[in-house]
């Protein structure tokens, strides 16, 4: 059995702070984090895995165009037993119509695939389009925001929200499944994997590959229906009226601060 | 010159730094305040191979390296100094020693299980009439056939009411001294004989365990004698040197969050209609803090680079765990002064960090005696020799 894990990357939030009135941020700690709901898509194919009896093998692909493959590396420390890491001059300003095709063409690369696991939403931008896309582009079922998924015997089964209860929906396998954040406790990497993989020793020397997609898809598939021209922020938040004094008093003045932006 | 972390090791704290944020800093007051081992956590470090984070893998380690170590110590001491003592008696100073000086029958033996944590580990050298003056120890170790019996009572035993694998020092042959009298051995806790006396109740450090330990008629056989028979003294001096660069990486986690507490607060405590941070009074607090962690920053991870590349590091690390000692306690009096009155309640961490903090000054050697290793290395560079 062989599961995708699309993973992106996220700045560490921790390590920056938005100056909405300058309209800059300020990065104190450049570090990037696996997408959290991609790093619970990670664990849940690590479940699978730990769960079957069967070879599954555990393949990371990222999720967005990436200036390195540090995400991946730390994908393979975590337990995945390999990564591809896609480069060419094509990836750069890939957006999700054109990640949906190489993610696709990468998946027949690799000689097919029984379940792709992702993350829901990204943590920063809340895209939430590239796993149906994927699944549109693949012909596959895909099942949204599952809070538990469990694979055998070539189907998949997984526990959505509705309503205020939960139903359990299943599909045969080959699918695509896309995983919310915060539905698992992800683990932490393993120490000895993640010095190897990023010393690139012993067994984990060749754990992340290198793909040119230009041999994946041809040059028109590469071509992006999106264009990035800067970012800007919304403005901050004006502070409320703090209302004192006797309760008539204060409800007056609230009465008036309502009138007022009325 | 390249100051920049590998990517190995930029990895390596990016996933200690979220174990220390999720694990250990949401349980570092309720440690302290039940004075209780937070065995869970170690358990967990076990596991991801933090415990053994510096060690080759051959043993079991993780092969990160003393900068790995440091790293470790770094982040733990930022959010919990009891979790950091816990660690660092365990790795820095218990299982060091016998990385260094072990057979490699010793290390397959008791450095495997200790760097993958499957065992605890604990370094035994003090006693009630031998702490800064730690040749004077009495604790005797007397020979018969293959076998070594020791009696004797070691106090201030850090992980020592629990530690499964001890090292502990001795006297062989009284009439030697510390040059060539004193032999250093492994023991299993397990072992008739072996006995933990009081517990002490101290000031800070509360999450960590702190016992005597008792000697009585102790069988060892000789092939755990560590190193060579009667130069355990120098072997325990060597491991200590390691032990003070990583309680100098401990200090600087301390002090960064010092300052990082000062800073919040500065930005967010208003005072005469203005934050804290326009205050010059409070401005040259957070540079002063800010230089020295800073400056020791740059100690602590030149010397951790001095030790992976096999470079002679004794004095230095000496200055490691001198200089950090001290930052880390002018660091989080200046974040209570800064925090004011609010500051000096148990609502705060400043009041458990202070308390853990002042213990640095004294465990591992007295800041008095890292000068005096400072000075003699300093005087011995030109031609003179310090008498005792």
């Amino acid at each position: 059995m062989r599961i995708i894990v699309v993973i992106g990357r996220v700045l560490d939030p921790e390590g920056f702070v938005v100056n909405r009135r300058r309209g800059r941020i300020f990065v104190n700690r450049e570090e990037y984090l696996i997408q959290p709901a991609d790093r619970c898509a990670l664990e849940a194919a690590l479940r699978i895995k730990d769960s079957r009896s069967v070879d599954v093998e555990v393949v990371a692909l990222p999720r967005c165009p990436l200036p390195d493959d540090d995400v991946l590396r730390l994908a393979v420390a975590t337990g995945a037993d390999r990564a591809i890491y896609l480069t060419g001059d094509g990836v750069a300003k890939a957006d999700d119509a054109v990640m949906a095709r190489i993610l696709a063409a990468a998946v027949e690369r690799l000689g097919g695939a029984d379940l792709i696991l992702t993350g829901a939403t990204t943590m920063d931008t809340g895209q939430a389009q590239l796993a149906p896309r994927v699944a549109e582009a693949l012909g596959w079922p895909q099942i949204l925001d599952a809070l538990h998924v469990e694979a055998a015997d070539g189907r998949v089964t997984a526990i959505l929200k509705e309503g205020n209860g939960y139903v359990t929906v299943e599909t045969d396998l080959p699918a695509v499944v896309t995983v919310p954040q915060d539905t698992v406790k992800p683990r932490y990497p393993d120490g000895v994997r993640l010095i190897n993989v990023y010393k690139r020793e012993g067994e984990m020397a060749t754990a992340v590959e290198e793909w040119d997609v230009a041999g994946l898809v041809d040059a028109e598939a590469l071509q992006p229906l999106l264009e990035k021209r800067g970012q800007d922020f919304p403005p901050e938040r004006e502070r409320g009226v703090r209302a004192s004094g006797t309760p008539e008093e204060m409800a007056r003045a609230v009465a008036d601060a309502l009138g007022q932006r009325v | 010159m390249d100051f920049t972390f590998s990517p190995e090791h930029v990895a390596l704290r990016r996933m200690i730094r979220e174990f220390a944020e999720n694990e250990v800093a949401p349980i570092a007051a309720e440690i302290d305040r039940e004075g209780r081992v937070p065995f869970e956590t170690l358990k967990m470090m076990g596991e991801i191979g933090l415990l053994g984070v510096c060690f080759p893998q051959e043993y079991g380690g993780m092969g990160a390296g003393e900068t790995g170590y440091c790293i470790l110590m770094e982040e733990l001491g930022r959010v919990c100094t009891s979790t950091a003592t816990n660690v660092g008696a365990h790795i820095g100073i218990g299982a060091m020693s016998i990385y260094l000086d072990g057979t490699e029958e010793q290390k397959q033996k008791y450095l495997n299980p200790l760097a993958r944590g499957e065992k605890m580990g604990a370094f035994v050298l003090t006693e009630a009439d031998a702490g800064s003056d730690a040749a004077a120890i009495r604790t005797r170790a007397v020979r018969e056939g293959d076998s070594w019996f020791l009696d004797g009572t070691k106090t201030f035993n850090t992980n020592g009411s629990f530690a499964e694998i001890v090292t502990v020092l001795a006297v062989t042959d009284p009439t030697l001294g510390a040059r060539g009298g004193i032999t250093a051995f492994i023991v299993e806790s397990d072992t008739p004989g072996f006995e933990v006396g009081t517990h002490e109740n101290k000031m800070g450090i509360r999450g960590s365990s702190t016992a005597e330990l008792i000697f009585d008629g102790m069988r060892v056989p000789h092939e755990n004698v560590l190193g060579k028979v009667g130069e355990g003294f120098v072997s325990f001096m060597k491991t200590l040197d390691m032990g003070r660069l990583t309680l100098g990486a401990a200090c600087l986690g301390g002090a960064q969050a010092a300052l990082d507490w000062s800073i919040e607060w500065a930005k967010t405590r208003k005072q005469f209609g203005v934050q804290l941070a326009h205050k010059q009074s409070v401005q040259w607090m957070i540079a002063n803090m800010a230089t020295e962690v800073e400056a020791l920053r740059s100690l602590v991870y030149r010397v951790a680079w001095m030790v992976d590349t096999g470079q002679p590091f004794s004095q230095l690390a000496a200055m490691c765990k001198m200089y950090g000692s001290e930052v880390a306690s002018r660091a989080i009096d200046m974040a209570l002064q800064i925090h004011g009155g609010l500051g000096y309640t148990r609502d705060f961490p400043i009041d458990r960090a202070f308390r853990d903090a002042r213990i640095a000054e004294i465990f591992e050697g007295t800041n008095e005696i890292q000068r005096i290793v400072i000075a003699s290395n300093i005087f011995r560079q030109h031609g003179v020799r310090i008498r005792p």
